[in-house]
């Protein structure tokens, strides 16, 4: 018999719980109920710890052994691996960390007026968005679309051989390309987030302002920022969050500084080099600073989604 | 403040949405810049626009990138029927009853989404190979897809749900329905929007999918999708015309997909869900 | 068509006691009302009936089956809610055939069954009509047809009218007791609001806070209240606290005298009261009259206050006239309440006969 939510009385006084019929089908009532809850969740709940927990537990686990000796019957436990993040492979580290942060910050200044302007001033939302679909298709669409857009036979060809001409170069491959692309990527994440913060701001606020004297940039600095704060500190972590896992931007047009990122290190390490050892510390590496980051931007997020 | 706008006034406020309508544009080509070269260069034979290239490419497409794609639609359709089947419950379990734990449950099974694909990747493939799990097997990949992208599933379907009044179902019970004709009559014709969010969401998701694919089978050339070819070509061979075709062709199937579903269904079941 | 009896009926969730032992009888064909405040435990007792909840504690028979193990879909009732019960994406004459449809039955009876339905709701040629497309009363009309089709035992409703204008829910309830005449099923009724209980029901079942505090027809519960609730819940009523001072016996049965503060009341007693009793005296506004001067004497009680405030109403007048510490509310009406408009500040001489006693 299924359960189903019923009418939430109000509490009695004292004297009166005295005065229930405590029932004996206490335990199996509790049983009753519990049990169908555990059987729906049961599939979710299975396939999230065989193909999540396991794998994540398990790199964990091979994360302290070296290179392939978890293979072993006893395997070498070490912490060099971890070690060796922050000493021989700091830099890759820095790398991507210093990709994302470029990266997020450049969603930031292009993506802040980009939000404010569509939530603000624009009807035809819906185009827009039909627009912003194509980054999500992937980063690897992005990488590869750049190195056709740089090319100077290419759609920019009359343009790149202009700045040619006058010897501006445009390198395909390096940082200004990676960056460009990451941002492109991560560019919707930060405008949902903005925009989600910046419609939930009552229009009448900034009109109450205006009333009261203020200029529009004070009323920008002043009443319109804060109230959005929330909204960009999600949306700058949460950009942040994906653009540190970089993958494809860096492989395809990174130069060899940016091609240091961890990400595609972890790669060649683990699936090239078979040093699993030292691959599943920089994935458990990784993993934390996504989930630390993450954690912050919904906490923040939380205020300023309207559910 | 003035009673009459000065025309210098009236002029900045033209210009300024001038400015803010060019910004929009500017980025929104921008944004779909990428595909147009991709696109592009798939209409090329070589460095050149020819008929016969567009022809050739495309017809490449169908022939030798039959099976990446192939291996592509099988993997995004079981996937999202597997993660429908699987959120389904959950879903219902979290919305019409009380439990204690709820909100971490409901974290629990939002965390895939939180886990970097290549963490995820490499765990997978490590504890397939070492548990003897789906070796040489597409299903490798298709529970991979899974547990990354059900919580896209979860999301609508518990939106769905909570705004469905429990009225309906207990109507349907009191009038005599068993729970299955409760679940397929009542319950999943009125969720219909809220399960083609979470198609759509997978889809996109699944479909373009090549980084945990890459760890997964990026060894078995048989069991590749066509993402993941697209990205072991562009490693080895560089920038060709077919890969180019292979490219623009799965983003023209994505957009056209999202497309359609806007156009059907709308947009309520995707908020939270950042694709609005 | 069926007797439905709960016995020590309970309902807890987690501490809180919504329903406590509670003990209906409810027989063939009789049209009873729960009524009561919010939080009462009506809802839920409704509920339990139809299986929808499970009770903590407690039995419930239709005739004489026990329906305790059976979930609501093998109870044959028939379940009117108060908003959202007819399934949006489908037609009139698919809802109406929904219980019959799912037991697999013929389509051409369902056929002939639904139109019978809409005749007897009085909605013939609604068949296609989406849910969305019909007024308020409408869908709790179609609600009514779609429950009946099924020919259930007892027929259950959650405040189905609450959610409707003042108008329509006064021909709305009509319609509902003359289907269940015509149809005489047994009906259990649940709402807030008296007037629609006295207008509908056979017998009612006044709840509060999880208990049943009296059973009985509308004469019952209004000329009689046995406690407090009841008095003080059941239409409008002016409380007075007070102590037996002394009893005696007369021609129609027992009368006591109660000090209320310095007045002497003389009341019927209908519970046993003894000298020292404390009580509360309720009188109904109705029941007071103005005296003119000299007139009184065929009055038990009379009193005199200060008019305050008054109130025409129309085809009544009510004002509150002080009396010592207390406060009497008087209803007047006919051509005697004219007589005290413009009165305000006047003194008056007040006299009623019927008091109702509760011991305390």
């Amino acid at each position: 018999m299924v359960k189903l939510m019923a009418e939430r009385e109000t509490t009695v006084t004292p004297f009166q719980i005295g005065e229930v019929v405590e029932t004996g089908a206490r335990a199996p009532a509790l049983l009753k109920t519990r049990l169908p809850v555990l059987l729906l969740l049961a599939p979710a709940l299975a396939v999230t710890l065989v193909f999540l927990v396991a794998p994540v537990l398990f790199l964990l686990f091979i994360s302290f052994t070296a290179g392939r000796s978890f293979l072993q019957a006893v395997p070498t436990f070490t912490l060099t691996n971890y070690t060796s993040i922050f000493t021989d492979y700091l830099e890759n580290l820095r790398v991507s960390l210093g990709l994302a942060l470029l990266a997020t910050l450049v969603n930031l200044v292009f993506g802040f007026p980009f939000a404010y302007i569509l939530i603000r001033k624009v009807q035809y939302r819906d185009i827009v968005r039909a627009f912003m679909i194509f980054p999500m298709f992937g980063a690897l669409y992005i990488a590869f679309g750049m190195r056709f857009l740089l090319l100077s036979n290419g759609m920019f060809g009359p343009l790149i051989k202009a700045l040619n001409s006058i010897g501006i170069q445009i390198p395909i491959y390096g940082l200004h390309s990676v960056i460009f692309a990451m941002a492109i990527f991560t560019f919707p994440f930060m405008v949902m987030n903005i925009g989600a913060a910046l419609s939930n701001i009552d229009p009448k606020l900034e009109e109450a302002a205006a009333c009261l004297g203020a200029k529009r940039w004070q009323t920008f600095v002043r009443v319109l920022l804060p109230l959005a704060m929330p909204g960009i500190l999600a949306g700058v972590l949460m950009c942040f969050g994906w653009n540190i896992g970089a993958f494809a931007e860096p492989v395809f047009l990174g130069g060899v500084a940016e091609q240091r990122a961890i990400a595609w290190t972890m790669y060649q390490r683990g699936i090239i080099n078979f040093d699993f050892g030292l691959a599943s510390a920089m994935g458990i590496v990784l993993m934390i600073i996504a989930f630390a980051v993450t954690y912050f931007s919904l906490r923040f997020s939380r205020g300023a989604l309207a559910d | 403040m003035a009673v009459t706008q000065s025309s210098t006034f009236r002029f900045s406020r033209h210009f300024t949405d001038v400015l803010s309508h060019g910004y929009i544009l500017l980025m929104c080509v921008v944004f779909v810049m990428p595909f147009l070269a991709i696109f592009q260069y798939s209409l090329w034979k070589g460095a050149t626009l020819s008929l016969d290239g567009i022809l050739g490419n495309y017809q490449f497409v169908f022939g030798s990138f039959l099976t990446n794609l192939q291996n592509s639609l099988m993997v995004t359709v079981t996937a999202i029927t597997i993660s429908f089947l699987i959120s389904l419950p959950a879903a219902y379990a979290i919305v019409r009853y009380t439990f204690p734990g709820k909100r971490l449950v409901l974290s629990f099974l939002s965390i895939s989404l939180y886990v970097p694909a290549v963490t995820l990747g490499l765990g997978l493939i490590l504890l397939y190979n070492f548990g003897h799990l789906f070796i040489g097997s597409i299903w490798s990949v298709v529970f991979a897809m899974v547990v990354g992208t059900y919580p896209l599933m979860l999301t609508p379907l518990i939106v769905a749900l909570k705004d469905l009044p429990p009225s309906f179902e207990e109507a349907a019970y009191c009038l005599g329905a068993s729970r299955w004709q409760v679940l397929t009559r009542i319950v999943l014709p009125l969720i219909g929007q809220g399960i083609a969010a979470g198609v759509l969401l997978s889809f996109i998701i699944v479909f373009n999918e090549y980084l945990v694919t890459l760890f997964v089978v990026g060894t078995i050339p048989s069991l590749q999708t066509a993402p993941l070819r697209i990205f072991g070509l562009i490693r080895t061979a560089g920038l060709l015309n077919t890969t180019a075709a292979l490219a623009a062709a799965m983003q023209i199937v994505s957009f056209v997909v999202v497309i359609a579903f806007f156009r059907i269904v709308g947009t309520r079941y995707l908020k939270g869900t950042y694709l609005i | 068509m069926s007797r439905v009896r709960l016995v020590n009926i309970s309902k807890s969730f987690g501490n809180a006691v919504a329903v406590n032992d509670v003990n209906l009888d409810i027989a063939e064909g009789e049209f009873v009302t729960l009524l009561g405040p919010s939080g009462c435990g009506k809802t839920t007792t409704l509920r339990m009936i139809a299986g929808l909840v499970e009770p903590s504690a407690g039995e419930i028979y239709f005739d004489d089956q026990l329906v305790n193990p059976l979930p609501p879909n093998r109870r044959n009732i028939g379940f009117v809610f108060q908003t959202h019960s007819l399934f949006p994406h489908m037609t009139v004459a698919d809802n109406i055939a929904f219980g019959l449809s799912v037991k697999g039955e013929d389509k051409k009876k369902i056929q002939a069954r639904v139109e019978e339905m809409l005749a007897l709701v009085d909605l013939q040629g609604y068949e296609k009509r989406m849910p969305a497309q019909l007024s308020g009363g409408q869908q709790q009309r179609v609600a009514l047809a779609r429950v009946l089709a099924t020919n259930p035992r007892v027929l259950l409703f959650d405040e189905p009218l609450s959610a409707l204008d003042r108008n329509l829910r006064d021909t709305l309830k009509y319609n509902i007791r003359d289907l269940q005449r015509k149809t005489r099923k047994t009906a259990i009724y649940v709402t807030h609001d008296q007037s629609e209980a006295f207008a509908i029901s056979d017998r009612i079942f006044v709840m509060n806070q999880g208990h049943v505090e009296q059973v009985g027809t509308q004469l019952d519960i209004y000329l009689r209240p046995q406690t407090q609730f009841v008095a003080e819940f059941i239409g409008a009523n002016n409380a007075l606290s007070g102590q037996v001072v002394s009893t005696g016996e007369t021609v129609g049965g027992r009368d006591v005298w109660i000090r209320v503060q310095d007045q002497r009341l003389r009341a019927r007693d209908d519970v046993g009261l003894r000298n020292g009793d404390r009580v509360l005296a309720y009188v109904r506004p109705e029941n007071i009259r103005v005296l003119e001067d000299g007139a009184g004497a065929n009055f038990l009680n009379t009193v005199e206050g200060t008019i305050e405030t008054i109130i025409f109403e129309g085809s009544t007048v009510h004002f509150d006239a002080r009396v010592g510490e207390s406060v009497l509310r008087v209803e007047l009406a006919g051509t005697e309440r004219l007589t005290v408009l413009n009165r305000e500040g006047a003194r008056v001489r007040l006299g009623f006969n019927e008091v109702t006693l509760i011991k305390i």
